[in-house]
């Protein structure tokens, strides 16, 4: 045996046999406290309603491991806090497993097989790496303090939007203790972590084993150098070590033993959350069970498990609280108010013994923990929060829930309520009649075929805005001029097409989505067609992901995706190129949605324009505001519209010439913001099928011969 | 108690309508068919006294029409109506709003209602008057136009208020049993839920005859009718338009068309 291959650490040296009785005694009951706080906490999402998942558990945990250990999502737009919180990360499993070692070799195979290999060259490099993964943690958490004390950054302000001052959960201080508490914490026991290595090596400076291999623990080394040349002896550090050990020892446990009733469980429930994830949460909403009596979520335990677990996984992180237009425009919502309100809602009354009354489950209202009407009213569901969520948070699924039971007791918008009555009379959200739906055909030179009544190749589903605005109107007929040029066989469904829904089902309107969709689908199946194409992104969405619940699966794509092909293929050339400067606006259904960032971008480089991406954009792309049926309440009057907030990011674009949009709600609710912040004549909004028509010169017509 | 409420289902024209061969109606197909607007509030006036009420109240809604009206009675059913009433006989095919009325009375008889609600008008008609003829044949006291209400169910006499011109509101206290016509915006009518109009398909609608009410078929359709329509028909549009250029122009253009009324240009 060479010298150093008897080196290891001597756990509980020097240590009182009662002491040690005594610490095993405190760590298990530590261990029972973790258990029933586990318990508690399963407990609690077993009170909400049974959700079967999909996919096999083993491909979910694979995912789940991915996610935590790149650490992807929690890095995505704050790299310093994903970096910070990478060291605190890395540095806490290396320790873990450091205990972990520790305790495999010296309560189960040392006393059961008598196999000891913590030792040696395997100790000193196990102190080396603990002592680098103890910088790391230090180093990540104090970023953190720094970050929450000194940047001040309104992404972790508590005060909520949905509440006044004086409301008694508006300033929420709690939280931020909570977080400097945990903060502390772990910065302590790492701290006196060091300080006990420094201690011992103090106390043990005279054994060569120790001392001569101290720089393999090179901070505790480095420590010790310092206790000493202060006049630290080895005596003081006998004392030193044994105090400091009992200090660590007892704060280490009470954290573990806390871990299930403060913040720190998220190390649990997010990875769960990560694992139970829904990548079309927001894309494909759920249907109503049919068995369940009254639709929606009225009280807590409406909530799947899995959504009372979304709750405890977030982590106050406001990334979802920057994304939000709703909160950036000083609408009364942030979705991680929502999530946080009813994480405060589940706690306070599923965490008891015995379940409280109904009457006390419900969540909607203005008490502490309840979320308003006026909160959920106010969501774009632009999926802007569930898409950022590094911990996915499903927020939009949740406030949908509980728009339905909104729905069904009235308790919305008058407007909202007659257009839900106009689109369920009429099928459109216009209160047009149904014959009017082709009217936009009527002046065009060729004639549009009826897909009821001749096969195309191609489906044309036009959509609502598309059909009867006006103003969208001229697009859809330009769109029409070009797929008629560009020799593509399409057609159109005329007054089989209703709305196609999408909207309607994220009111909360499901019976009247399960209408129009069972409508469209009839339509559809009596059509003959190989693939669907729209201009909608609305329609878009809810066709591809939503209608085949409902058993209607066909293949579709965006017209930006299609106009790209024809480009491609040669069936549309670009006889007038376009030197525009231009933006693009990603419409929230299309490129978050449906992460369709890249076609329109495409067609408009081989248009010629130079395209200048505002900072929000593709997946952080910011909401025209017409989302979710907002579109068909009024914006409160003095307040700034999305649109607006909008517009006056794409004016900062010196020389902005045109603010190229792919979705006929988006031209809607630009061209009305660009002239109501006063942009108008500084550029234009165009939609990209115009774009193309100024640059794709009509076929020449072969003169008459004379 | 009970609450009987007189509903229609009612049509709206859609576009590029076609009148009916016999000149006195629009072509069915052509019609987008609902409940009255009107209905919407009494019947909302109704379920409001009822959910306020500490004793039970039964909110019944009747018609006299066909059976496509069952749609309307339905959406009735899922804002809260307790039961649908539907009177037809082929024999009131023309009937005009008396001989609807005097139907409408024989069902109030039999269901006995501590009072009787209706809408001001029908939206597609608009005679305004088969709320208050229904009065006439039952005997009852009756006020039309009414904006607001304050009536507990079983109680002797109800109080509203009327709307006059010049902004002169009109209290008036009233005998129960009454018939009352409901004034639009007299309250803000509840969504019916698609899921909730599903449900109330599953309810069933009480459908009445002729000899069920005891009436006979004389009493009924254009024989039990004081008027019947004529003809139904667009006007002739006028026409106008904007005479352009300088004064002694403008003049030429008006003694021309003044001439060609006149019939001179010829």
């Amino acid at each position: 045996m060479s010298r150093t291959d008897a080196v290891t650490r001597i756990l509980f040296e020097a240590f009182p046999t009662a002491e040690v009785r005594l610490f095993y005694a405190l760590g298990y009951t530590a261990i029972g406290i973790f258990c029933w706080g586990v318990y508690v906490q399963i407990r609690k999402y077993r009170r909400g309603t049974a959700l079967a998942l999909e996919g096999s558990l083993w491909s979910r945990a694979g995912g789940m491991v991915a996610q935590v250990f790149s650490h992807r999502t929690v890095n995505r737009r704050d790299h310093a806090a994903g970096g910070a919180h990478r060291l605190i990360f890395y540095g806490f499993v290396l320790l873990f497993l450091g205990t972990a070692t520790i305790t495999l070799q010296y309560d189960i195979l040392e006393p059961l097989f008598g196999i000891r290999f913590w030792q040696g060259e395997f100790y000193l490099i196990f102190s080396l790496v603990l002592d680098i993964a103890g910088i790391a943690l230090l180093v990540g958490l104090v970023y953190m303090m720094y970050r929450r004390g000194w940047l001040k950054l309104p992404k972790l302000d508590y005060a909520r939007t949905d509440r006044a001052l004086g409301d008694p959960d508006f300033l929420r201080p709690e939280y931020r203790r909570e977080d400097w508490a945990f903060l502390w914490t772990l910065v302590i026991i790492g701290c006196t972590g060091f300080l006990l290595e420094a201690a011992r090596l103090v106390w043990l400076h005279a054994r060569p084993d120790v001392w001569d291999t101290r720089w393999w623990s090179p901070v505790g080394a480095a420590v010790a150098q310092a206790l000493e040349a202060v006049g630290l002896t080895a005596h003081g550090g006998a004392v030193l070590r044994l105090s400091l050990w009992w200090f660590h020892g007892l704060l280490a446990l009470t954290f573990i033993a806390l871990i299930p009733f403060t913040k720190v469980k998220h190390i649990f429930t997010s990875a769960a959350s990560l694992m139970v994830r829904d990548p079309k949460a927001a894309q494909r909403l759920t249907r109503i069970p049919a068995t369940q009596e009254t639709p929606g979520v009225a009280k807590i335990t409406d909530f799947t498990w899995k959504q009372l677990l979304n709750l405890d996984a977030c982590t106050k992180c406001g990334r979802c609280h920057e994304a939000c237009p709703a909160r950036a425009v000083g609408a009364p919502l942030s979705p991680r108010d929502v999530i946080l309100s009813l994480r405060e809602f589940a706690n306070a009354a599923l965490e008891s013994g015995s379940l409280p009354p109904a009457a006390e489950l419900g969540v909607h209202g203005k008490s502490p923990g309840q979320v308003s009407m006026e909160t959920l009213w106010s969501c774009r569901t632009c999926m802007a929060c569930v898409e950022i969520c590094p911990v996915a948070v499903e927020h939009v699924p949740i406030i949908v829930q509980m728009r339905r039971k909104l729905v069904e007791d009235g308790d919305m918008d008058p407007l909202l309520t007659k257009t839900l009555q106009t689109i369920h009379k009429t099928g459109n959200s216009f209160g047009e009649s149904k014959r009017k739906r082709g009217s936009w055909t009527k002046s065009l030179p060729f004639k549009v075929k009826d897909a009821r009544k001749e096969p195309v190749d191609l489906l044309w589903f036009v959509g609502d805005y598309a059909s009867f605005d006006p103003r969208n109107q001229k697009v859809t007929q330009i769109f029409a001029t070009l797929l008629h040029e560009a020799g593509v066989d399409f057609g159109i469904l005329y007054d089989g097409e209703s709305n196609a829904g999408n909207d309607v089902r994220r009111v909360g309107e499901e019976g009247l989505y399960e209408v129009l969709a069972e409508s469209n689908i009839a339509s559809l199946a009596a059509a003959t067609f190989k693939s669907i194409v729209t201009t909608d992104p609305h329609s878009y969405n809810t066709i591809l992901n939503e209608y085949p619940d409902f058993g209607g699966k066909y293949p579709i794509q965006h017209y930006t995706s299609l106009l790209k092909q024809l480009f491609m293929d040669g069936n549309l050339k670009v006889t007038r190129p376009l030197a525009l400067k231009t933006t693009f606006h990603d419409p929230c259904h299309l490129g978050r949605f449906n992460k369709g960032y890249e076609a329109p971008r495409e067609v408009l480089r081989l248009l010629g324009c130079q395209l200048i991406d505002m900072k929000r954009c593709r997946d952080n792309s910011f909401c025209c505001g017409a989302g979710g049926g907002r579109i068909w309440i009024p914006d409160p009057v003095g307040s700034e519209k999305p649109a607006q907030n909008r517009m006056r990011e794409a004016a900062a674009i010196p020389g902005l010439e045109v603010y190229v949009v792919s979705c006929p709600k988006d031209l809607t609710m630009f061209e009305d913001a660009l002239k109501t912040t006063g942009n108008e004549g500084k550029f234009v909004v165009k939609e990209l099928i115009e774009l193309v028509r100024e640059a794709v010169s009509a076929p020449e017509i072969p003169a008459v011969p004379a | 108690m009970k609450i009987l409420i007189a509903v229609k289902q009612v049509a709206a024209l859609d576009e590029d309508f076609e009148i009916r061969e016999d000149g006195r109606d629009v072509e069915a197909e052509f019609l987008i068919r609902d409940l009255n607007e009107w209905d919407d509030y009494s019947l909302e006036e109704a379920v409001k006294i009822k959910e306020a009420s500490s004793g039970p109240v039964e909110v019944v809604v009747v018609s006299v029409a066909p059976e496509e009206a069952d749609e309307a009675l339905r959406k009735c059913l899922a804002k809260g109506a307790d039961r649908a009433l539907r009177i037809w006989d082929d024999a009131m095919e023309g009937s005009d709003p008396i001989a609807i009325a005097r139907v409408l009375a024989a069902a109030a008889k039999a269901e006995a209602p501590d009072m009787l609600f209706a809408g001001v008008q029908s939206s597609d008609q608009t005679f305004a008057s088969t709320g208050i003829a229904t009065a006439a044949f039952l005997g009852w006291p009756h006020a039309a136009v009414v904006s607001s209400l304050d009536y507990a169910p079983g109680a002797k006499s109800a109080v509203f208020r009327r709307e006059l011109e010049g902004g002169l509101l009109q209290e008036v206290e009233i005998q129960c049993p009454a018939v009352l016509t409901i004034q639009l915006g007299i309250n803000t009518p509840r969504y019916a839920s698609l899921r909730s109009i599903k449900q109330a398909a599953a309810k069933p609608v009480e459908v009445k005859t002729l000899a069920d009410l005891k009436l006979s078929a004389g009493e009924v359709g254009e024989s039990g009718s004081h008027s019947r329509i004529r003809r139904m028909y667009i006007p002739d549009k006028g026409q106008a338009q904007l005479i352009e250029g300088d004064a002694a122009a403008k003049a030429r253009r008006l003694a021309e068309i003044i001439r060609e009324f006149k019939g001179d240009a010829a």
